[in-house]
């Protein structure tokens, strides 16, 4: 098993509930993210967050981001008492959007400019990125002129240069062929271990690629009536730690038998809620 | 073989070269059709450029000049104006005064002309006012709408990179939508034209080419008519062709998506 400890705790979603019009959508979600510590290693957070459709994922995932408020509880990042405000977390959705109106120079140069405010570290900063993501040759370019793949990456660059160390991404997986899968969870992997306090909450429905790529899973569902039938308002039903269960941070691991029994019981829960 | 059936086909991208050929030969059959036309209500091309040389003669480059000069007066500021307007649509206590502005652009101009006589104080400011308003409500209509139809996301990619509302407001409403801007502009820009000959005949003071268009269209001469119709077909195309050419330096990823570029 790696052996890892835990550190502060990074983001933490405190009672969360949502009412639309008198309707729960949300009822006392709770969760936090902790910093894992491995030692002689750089070691991101990932987070995998799973659920059925319509279960409210996205309304949590808006409120984690601080663009939408609870109808009660907080989202807290980085220990600080104020609930967490839009820019400090990361937004990647799924469509991956940029300013149409820039290139992806100046895509990146204006979220690197909103945190630093000398242009010139800015600048270094975003070539660097550039250079890591290998997409400096597509600086002049405007985000139409990208492929797929170049434009998911420039998005998570933008939001990565801006926010505080988190970045929620929404549906990442979602349509990619075997290869951009696994491209995609090498990406994943690499924005994390880019620093210690990285922190990436992937929001999505492919079970498997979900548990490939993070240290935690948040199972996301309702629950319910003694005659079967889902109760209003959604909350994490189940967390899986996959540092516990040695099923992270091993290459290949995806084709080892305990990792796919591990698949099989997450779906099967899943198929409860 | 294959370039004349995509010519003929629906949804096929053709060569410029094939295009350039296109116009030519439509304007050619165009042509064909005014010169052996059988009806005598269409002047021949002889007859309209005879009417164009003697139109000229009697001024006709001093009119279009003060003509020039009052749509472009009109132009810019029903620009200032409608984008300002269609950009304070983000703010909610302006939207029913903008709504109520784009519903006026069901009004007839001839009925509004007492209300501006009465504000304006000569014949250039009339006409200015009564263009500036005909071609301001239906300019902001077509901004707000376009203001109204940016998608949430691109609000929230601002927000999430720590923008403030009022910078939010810039980078999506302000820039997100300058080449829609160039757009409504320019077909708002040509409005102004087909309103100027209206506006001119209501306001005879300082002439123009409205003025000189409805003299001769008084008098049923044809050939000037049709002579003044092409100067200001042609002046239209110019600055068609000038905002397009703006929208093109200043919005050069408008076009990268289209199928026809």
């Amino acid at each position: 098993m790696a052996t890892c400890t835990y550190g502060k705790t990074l983001l933490k979603i405190e009672d969360v509930s949502l009412e639309y019009d008198g309707r729960p959508i949300l009822k006392h979600v709770s969760a936090e993210i902790r910093d894992i510590i491995r030692p002689d290693c750089v070691q991101g957070q990932v987070v995998g967050f799973l659920g059925p459709s319509g279960i409210g994922k996205t309304q949590l995932f808006r409120i984690i981001a601080g663009l939408n408020k609870p109808t009660s509880g907080r989202v807290t990042v980085n220990g600080q008492d104020l609930p967490v405000q839009a820019g400090q977390v990361g937004v990647v959705a799924q469509d991956y959007p940029l300013f149409e109106h820039r290139t992806v120079m100046s895509n990146l140069l204006l979220a690197a400019g909103q945190k630093e405010k000398d242009a010139k570290v800015a600048h270094d900063k975003v070539v660097q990125y550039l250079n890591d993501f290998a997409l400096l040759d597509k600086a002049r370019l405007y985000p139409v002129q990208l492929s797929g793949g170049q434009r998911q990456r420039c998005a998570i660059i933008q939001q990565i240069l801006c926010s505080d160390h988190f970045l929620l991404m929404d549906e990442p997986f979602s349509g990619l062929d075997l290869l951009m899968l696994e491209k995609t969870t090498e990406l994943i992997q690499k924005v994390a271990n880019r620093d210690e306090l990285n922190t990436i909450i992937v929001v999505t429905h492919d079970i498997t690629a979900a548990a490939a790529v993070a240290d935690h899973l948040w199972l996301m569902g309702r629950d319910q009536d003694a005659t079967g039938n889902p109760l209003p308002g959604s909350h994490i039903v189940e967390t899986y730690d996959l540092v516990e269960r040695d099923l992270c941070w091993h290459p290949g691991i995806i084709t080892h038998p305990r990792f796919l029994d591990f698949v099989r019981e997450v779906k099967e829960r899943f198929r409860s809620l | 073989m294959s370039e004349a059936i995509n010519v003929l086909s629906p949804n096929r991208v053709i060569s410029k070269q094939t295009l350039r050929w296109l116009v030519g030969f439509q304007l050619l059959l165009l042509f064909f059709i005014w010169v052996f036309s059988p009806t005598v209500f269409l002047p021949k091309p002889s007859e309209v450029f005879q009417a164009l040389r003697e139109m000229w003669m009697a001024g006709l480059g001093g009119e279009l000049i003060t003509s020039f000069y009052l749509n472009l007066q009109a132009i810019a500021i029903s620009t200032v104006l409608s984008l300002l307007l269609a950009y304070l649509t983000v703010i909610p206590f302006f939207r029913p005064f903008v709504m109520l502005l784009s519903k006026l652009r069901f009004l007839s101009m001839v009925g509004l002309t007492f209300f501006f006589t009465l504000m304006a104080t000569t014949g250039h400011e009339l006409k200015l006012y009564l263009l500036v308003f005909s071609v301001s409500v239906f300019f902001v209509t077509g901004m707000a709408e376009v203001v109204a139809a940016i998608p949430k996301e691109s609000f929230d990619l601002a927000r999430t990179l720590r923008m403030g509302e009022w910078r939010v407001v810039y980078e999506v409403v302000v820039l997100g939508q300058a080449d829609k801007a160039f757009e409504m502009l320019r077909q708002n820009a040509a409005m102004g034209w087909m309103m100027l000959t209206m506006v001119e005949g209501i306001s005879r003071s300082e002439g123009g080419v409205g003025a000189m268009l409805l003299n001769q269209n008084k008098h049923f001469h044809l050939s000037a008519v049709f002579a003044i119709q092409l100067t200001i077909l042609l002046l239209g195309l110019g600055q068609d062709y000038a905002i397009g050419l703006l929208r093109k330096v200043f919005c050069p990823y408008a076009s990268l998506t289209l199928e026809r570029k």
